[in-house]
């Protein structure tokens, strides 16, 4: 039985998908942060935010590297 | 015959479309990220994209569940013409009841079945369908719906905001999900689109050089590539609205953070079970995604019957399609007449399960009730409400 297999799928899944998860729900939450008409928000979020979801987007073109077999054969 | 197989293997990938639409598709229409006409047009387009992407053609028809090859038994074109009918008829009734259920595993089912009666019980290797069938239907939930229910509690504390002073909630702004959403939404589409595709042309292929039509170990023809793309994504564009509103809202009610969570864990899963050597469905990852991000969201309840059913429309999978690909296996044995008795069967059962179908039409209008965000809330649900009351026991 494949239990390596199971236990290797299970737990790259689990820690992607967080990482994935927080970076962009780091973003949202910076946005609105840096979105704030009342408080006057800190010049670095927003630039902060951009980063986070340019990870993500970094995190999308590696899930489309593996997706297109032309990448890594 | 040879003929008939193909004709029979591209409605099974158009059906294997359609079914498939709502893994990618159904949060997403459901949080209003994309509209559902938009939505079902991307995912169509990416499949298209994705099919053409990737044409390695598979050594085995059943992928080692059937022992087949130098030292096995031999498939033949009938025994192929019998699992196809097997898991499009268990894809038709599945689609009519609106449950998510895996066209792979229909298609292994139709096979084992076909298989059985066709050639005997001793061509069924039965550990293999317990490590590729069995362990990943029971897996591949647990995991997605997990991983899941996890980023779903992350995503909503990370971004729950209060006042520091009073403690009152702010405005969460949480539509930024939605962006999100389209892009994890498409690789999921994507990645179908190279998978699933690719299973049709590899049958397509071998049923041709079982025939002698082509040289052993060529790969897929331009048409057969060509025709299996487009059927596919067809079947994606015409949209299994059914499938669409029991995972866009019949599991549980989503929320864009929620959808968000809920499809990056499909999609992570498909490309880990993809790379790693662990194949998991996507139908039931992203039905485990959905119900586990559910799980998570507070506020919102995850109907249990509903999920009891589509996991007892898995269990069914097997043996179900299986009855119906034996049943036809054995038909094809007695000859021409029972060919023609079981392509006209198949080809009634299909239609008739269409007009059924139509009784109570479930289109881009009605599958999923979109809330708006802001103000307009109040004021759009009481007009969806009526909508709904217009449209009678259409609704439910």
């Amino acid at each position: 039985m494949k239990w390596l297999e199971l236990f290797s799928v299970a737990s790259a899944t689990l820690v992607s998908a967080v990482t994935v998860v927080v970076l962009y729900s780091l973003g949202v939450r910076l946005t609105a942060i840096a979105g704030d008409t009342r408080t006057s928000p800190a010049a670095w979020t927003r630039p902060l935010a951009y980063t986070c979801f340019a990870l993500c987007g970094a995190a999308i073109l590696f899930g489309l590297y593996l997706i297109i077999p032309y990448f890594h054969k | 015959m040879v003929a008939l197989v193909i004709s029979l293997a591209l409605f099974f990938d158009f059906t294997n479309g359609f079914h498939d639409t709502a893994n990618a598709m159904a949060t997403p229409i459901a949080t209003g990220a994309i509209k559902p006409k938009t939505a079902v047009a991307l995912a169509a387009v990416l499949n298209l994209v994705g099919a053409f992407l990737s044409t390695e053609v598979a050594k085995t028809v059943s992928g080692g569940i059937i022992k087949e090859g130098s030292d096995g038994v031999q498939i033949t074109p009938d025994i192929i013409f019998a699992g196809l009918m097997g898991a499009i008829l268990w894809n038709m009734i599945t689609w009519l009841k609106g449950l998510p259920s895996s066209s792979s595993h229909a298609l292994f089912g139709g096979l084992i079945g076909a298989a059985i009666a066709g050639i005997g019980i001793h061509a069924i290797n039965f550990e293999s369908i317990l490590q590729k069938i069995i362990l990943p239907a029971v897996f591949a939930p647990v995991i997605a719906g997990g991983v899941a229910y996890l980023c779903t509690r992350l995503a909503y504390a990370l971004t729950a905001r209060h006042d520091p002073e009073t403690g009152d909630k702010l405005t969460q702004k949480r539509g930024g999900f939605r962006t999100g959403q389209v892009f994890t939404s498409s690789l999921v589409a994507l990645a179908h689109g190279t998978n699933d595709a690719q299973k049709t042309m590899g049958i397509i292929t071998l049923v041709l050089i079982s025939a002698g039509l082509q040289p052993a170990g060529s790969g897929p023809e331009w048409w057969v590539i060509t025709a299996c793309a487009f059927a596919i994504a067809i079947g994606t564009y015409s949209g299994g609205w059914r499938i669409i509103r029991t995972m866009g809202s019949g599991l549980t009610e989503v929320k864009p953070a929620q959808g968000f969570a809920a499809e990056t864990s499909t999609a992570t899963a498909i490309l880990a079970s993809s790379h790693l050597g662990f194949a998991l469905s996507t139908t039931q990852v992203a039905s485990g995604s959905v119900v586990g991000s559910g799980m998570g969201r507070r506020g919102t309840t995850v109907r249990w019957g509903t999920a009891g059913r589509i996991a007892i429309g898995w269990l069914f999978t097997l043996p179900a399609a299986g009855i119906m690909g034996a049943l036809t296996a054995l038909l094809v044995q007695t000859g021409v007449v029972g060919v023609i008795i079981a392509a006209t069967a198949g080809t009634a059962a299909v239609a008739y399960m269409f007009v059924r179908s139509r009784k109570s039409p479930v289109g881009s209008n009605n599958a999923v009730e979109i809330e708006e965000v802001g103000q307009a809330v109040q004021f759009r649900k009481k007009k969806s409400a009526t909508k709904s009351i217009k449209n009678g026991g259409a609704q439910r």
